[in-house]
């Protein structure tokens, strides 16, 4: 097992009422998993990812995460848990404008206390894995959106996490692109990597191995 | 359209109150301190500054120093101004001022003294363009036994009574009579020569008071001159012709030299100035300063605005789509800083006006908008407004310049260009703010140094007495009750020693007297440098605890006075003595009488710290100007200092019942030569803090802009597993790189600055390179702490918050 939510809830007020964010969500999630997490607009897809990825809170609810309970353990820790277990992938992918594609990759390792010559041979591996060693030198702002993804998802996996997260990673991407995205991650998955995906699209939905449909912050 | 924006601007301003305080109250101190500096400034440029001011000029001699002719003293003789005005006919009239010392005017059988009055020539009201409240200018001044009063000493004198034709005595010559012939009020005039009360000149001729100088050739150059020159007359060239002109009769190694009198109050620093002067290099340094902490709050103002502006982009996006020109929206935003600026403006005005009596107690001036010509002051208003203009056209220029369609995405386009002009602006803020620490630090060391130097006298617990005694002439039974004075006082358990003297130190140059002309031991007459002399008793040097370093004080052959000298060390130097044994009963010859030394004193500070030690001889005398006290600090510990003065006083009235009376303390009074100097550091201080303020909030106001638009890469960066220490590095390292930029840039400045003003002390203190490093260290750690208030709070924020998908 590589994660368990137990009856996680989730709310804001908002005069006077409260508004339910998350709603009696529990969820295990295997190692070698591919979830994919569906529903309408604002049903809590981005929230869930949020709340498993740890950059947000809970209200209700534990969460076990390999073997430490999230909801009791210190901020610190938890920094440390994701920094070393998860990687992130945004639908915008979020690269820095002002680094290269090789600096963009090698920025998650510096807060990893990795020696110069270990970065180097990681990011020159991750270049090498994604084909994309002669953009290394570009900047995002040069690069196609598939591209910028590409180095988005190879970012999110340079330190090797057990789990990749990934809000809407095609969102932007026209389809020939986000199939591209797709398989990469099918062949991620097979390699191990567990990944839980938010998307609207059915037919990305199907590379996962288990649906996960949301509605009002519920699990349907 | 008008109305819309100014609702806007100000919902705008109620709902940002933290930025809109910050914004208001930077300018509001920028605004006030500037006012208050230049009404300061002003003042102190205002001397002397009348109608037909421009053609009136002092003369003063030259003397040959050193083979080369330098400004002597502020005085000139007695025959300059006629002999003068004789001689060029481009000089029209004439004044001079003769000071009656220790004048006590007795009016109705009571004395009043601390009176200010001078001799001064019937032209007076020409001159100085001064007209009289009572009275006839015309005549005032023109015959003997006249005099005119200021409106103050009216006052006190006649009360609401017209004192026109009424009459006075003068102490010192009972026989004679002084008809009031006018009131002039002086209350408003700004000038370097006070005169509470003149007499006419031709008074001089018969008064008994002045009888010893009654000889009208080259030999007394006590007299303040002041000549008025025809309109359009080349002064520069008239000086010239003035200083080569030898009068007849005139023996003397001496020019005659001419200066503005406009000139005086700022740039002369002559002995015997008639009072102490204010300084050129303080006031342009405070000037500068006000400039400085008005640039620095505009420059406030605009990244404050810039910065704030990202908070905006949405509403200048949808203004846009709806069809806004960018004039339209460039005009919005003038309007509102317009708005902002103008409250400031009038906040500021309302601090002016409530901060100047203090302000004016702390400078010891009096200060107000009524006392400067609101003329002089426009073009301050014109800096003020142009000033504001381009600081409130920047921001709106930046703000109108967003696109549209992509601030509306959540895309704020931030041009690389004008972060950097923004930084560039903090540098610039950063450079201000260590020049000016610098400059405090320097001033303050400066200050201490001076406070703590030795005097080479002990001045603690003495105070010296003068009063003048009304009811006697200086006669043989004067003296002996003088000792009988003294005796008693000696005996007062209150009292470790007394004695007296003619001056002593903190007394500057009054009642000293300065020469030409001395005989050295070795046979050389020197005839070219200037020194000093006085008169003391013999037990003058055992009191002020001043050493000898060679010999003792006068040998008491006689009670009187003896042809003993003692020297400083500076004139034993000035002598060429090395062996200051050797100088010890060898005779020196001045006045043409043989005068021996009888010791070598150790140099002491008589003109204050501010000036070198002059060369000095101090002749035996029993000169009744001064008697010095010094206290028994035992016996006031017990008591208080109080009781002692007030015993102090029965014992002086006992001896002298018709008299009047003064006391100082002499420490304080030494200490008060160099309060210009203590207000300016003080000055600087203030302004300095107030610069700091200002820089703060500015660095605050980036430091936020810069978190706005790093927001994105914050919570990038914290994704991917970026501690908040981390964040805070990555954030601070800019402002630590900016300081050190500034820091570099500021050394020369300040030691150049700081080198400048130290010029004006003869003796200085070091510039340290510690000074640097603290005012370095000082300003980063007030950066630091600036900034990492706002970036500990970017740090800390999640950043799902910040990458939230558009």
């Amino acid at each position: 097992m590589l994660l368990q939510l137990n009856n996680i809830f989730k709310w804001v007020n908002s005069g006077g009422q409260r508004i339910f964010l998350l709603k009696d969500i529990s969820l295990t999630v295997e190692e070698g998993e591919f979830i994919s997490v569906m529903g309408p607009s604002g049903s809590g897809k981005s929230t869930l990812l949020n709340v498993i990825g740890m950059l947000d809170g809970f209200d209700e609810g534990e969460y076990h995460f390999l073997d430490e309970s999230v909801h009791s353990i210190k901020e610190k820790h938890r920094a440390n848990l994701y920094k070393e277990y998860i990687g992130f992938v945004f639908q915008s992918y979020h690269l820095l404008d002002e680094l290269t594609v090789k600096e963009n990759l090698e920025m998650p390792l510096l807060y990893k206390k990795f020696k110069g010559s270990e970065r180097k041979a990681m990011v020159a591996d991750m270049l090498d894995r994604f084909n994309i060693v002669g953009k290394k030198d570009l900047f995002p702002a040069q690069l196609s959106g598939g591209q910028q993804q590409l180095v988005g998802i190879a970012r999110a996996l340079i330190s090797n996490p057990k789990l990749i997260l990934a809000d809407e990673p095609t969102g932007n991407l026209n389809s020939a692109q986000g199939e591209e995205i797709m398989g990469l991650f099918k062949q991620l998955n097979d390699e191990g990597v567990t990944i839980i995906q938010v998307t609207h699209s059915e037919k990305n939905a199907s590379h996962g191995s288990r649906i996960i449909n949301l509605l009002d912050g519920r699990m349907i | 359209m008008l109305n819309l924006f100014l609702k806007i601007a100000t919902r705008y301003l109620l709902k940002n109150k933290l930025y809109s305080f910050i914004n208001i109250f930077g300018l509001a101190i920028g605004i006030a301190s500037f006012v208050l500096i230049m009404l300061y400034v002003n003042y102190e440029k205002s001397y002397d500054k009348f109608d037909g001011s421009e053609n009136v000029y002092r003369v003063f001699m030259d003397y040959l120093e050193g083979g080369e002719y330098v400004p002597g003293d502020a005085n000139a003789y007695i025959v300059s101004g006629p002999t003068l005005k004789e001689e060029f006919p481009e000089i029209e009239s004439f004044v001079r001022f003769r000071r009656i010392r220790n004048l006590v005017v007795m009016h109705n059988n009571t004395p009043y003294d601390g009176i200010v009055g001078s001799l001064a020539d019937s032209e007076y009201f020409d001159v100085f363009d001064r007209g009289l409240v009572k009275g006839d200018q015309r005549t005032a001044l023109n015959e003997p036994y006249s005099v005119v009063l200021s409106t103050a000493i009216a006052q006190k004198l006649f009360g609401d009574g017209n004192p026109i034709g009424q009459s006075i005595k003068i102490a010192g010559d009972d026989s004679v009579t002084f008809t009031i012939t006018g009131v002039m009020d002086n209350s408003n005039r700004n000038t370097h020569i006070k005169n509470d009360l003149l007499v006419s000149f031709k008074t001089f001729h018969t008064w008994k008071i002045f009888e010893n100088d009654w000889k009208f050739t080259w030999n007394q150059n006590e007299y303040y001159t002041y000549i008025k020159v025809a309109p359009n007359t080349d002064a520069k060239l008239l000086n010239q012709k003035v200083m080569a002109f030898v009068p007849e009769g005139f023996e003397f190694k001496e020019k005659h030299h001419m200066e503005p009198i406009e000139d005086i109050h700022l740039h002369s620093n002559k002995p015997y100035e008639a009072e102490a002067n204010g300084s050129a290099s303080s006031v342009k340094l405070l000037a500068i300063i006000a400039f400085i902490t008005l640039v620095l709050s505009w420059i406030n103002y605009m990244n404050l605005s810039t910065s704030k502006s990202l908070e905006r982009a949405k509403e200048i996006g949808i203004r846009k789509v709806v069809g806004a020109r960018r004039p339209q929206l460039i005009w919005q935003f003038l309007l509102e800083s317009a708005l902002i600026n103008c409250i400031a403006i009038i906040l500021a005005i309302m601090a002016v006006y409530i901060l100047l009596p203090s302000f004016n107690r702390f400078i010891g001036q009096n200060l107000s908008f009524a006392t400067v010509p609101l003329k002089s002051l426009a073009p301050y208003f014109f800096i003020l407004i142009a000033g504001v203009s381009l600081a409130a056209f920047y921001p709106a220029f930046v703000l109108s310049k967003y696109n549209p369609t992509k601030v509306l995405k959540g895309k704020v386009q931030t041009s690389k260009n004008s972060l950097d002009f923004r930084k560039g602006l903090i540098v610039c803020q950063f450079i201000a703010t260590i020049v000016l620490l610098v400059g405090t630090f320097v001033a303050n060391k400066q200050i201490n140094y001076l406070k703590n130097r030795p005097i080479g006298a002990d001045l603690n617990q003495v105070i010296a007495l003068n009063g003048q005694v009304l009811d006697r002439a200086y006669d043989s039974i004067f003296y002996q009750d003088f000792d009988v004075l003294l005796e008693e006082m000696k005996r007062n358990p209150y009292i470790a020693d007394a004695t007296s003297a003619r001056t002593y130190p903190g007394d500057n140059f009054s009642n000293m007297n300065s020469n030409l002309g001395l005989t050295f031991p070795d046979g050389h007459t020197d005839e070219t440098h200037i020194w000093y002399n006085y008169g003391a008793r013999p037990d003058y040097f055992n009191l002020m605890g001043m050493n000898f370093v060679a010999g003792d004080t006068f040998l008491q052959t006689t009670e009187k006075r003896s042809n003993n000298v003692v020297v400083n060390e500076e004139m034993a130097r000035f002598m060429g003595i090395i062996d200051m044994d050797a100088l010890v009963g060898k005779t020196i010859k001045f006045w043409g009488q043989d005068w021996t030394v009888s010791g070598i004193v150790k140099d002491y500070n008589h003109l204050g710290m501010k000036s070198a030690v002059v060369p000095t001889i101090i002749r035996h005398d029993r000169n009744t100007q001064n008697v010095l006290i010094k206290l028994d600090e035992k016996a006031i510990t017990m008591t208080g200092v109080d009781k002692a003065l007030g015993k102090l006083e029965r014992i002086w009235h006992q001896v002298f019942p018709v008299s009047t009376y003064n006391y100082t303390f002499l420490d304080q009074k030494f200490e008060a030569l160099f309060n210009e100097d203590r207000k300016f550091a003080k000055a600087f201080q203030i302004f300095t803090l107030l610069a700091i303020l200002i820089a703060s909030l500015g660095l605050f106001g980036l430091t936020s802009y810069t978190c706005i638009q790093r927001k994105k890469e914050i919570g990038v960066r914290k994704v991917n597993g970026a501690t908040i220490t981390q964040i805070l590095q990555l954030l601070n390292q800019d402002f630590i790189k900016w300081v050190g930029l500034a820091f570099v840039v500021a050394i020369p400045i300040s030691w150049f600055a700081m080198h400048t003003w130290l010029e004006g002390f003869a003796y200085k203190t070091t510039i340290s390179w510690w000074v640097f490093a603290l005012a370095g260290f000082t300003a980063l750690a007030i950066a630091l702490l600036t900034v990492s208030w706002q970036s500990f709070k970017a740090a800390t924020t999640n950043p799902v918050e910040s990458l939230r998908d558009e």
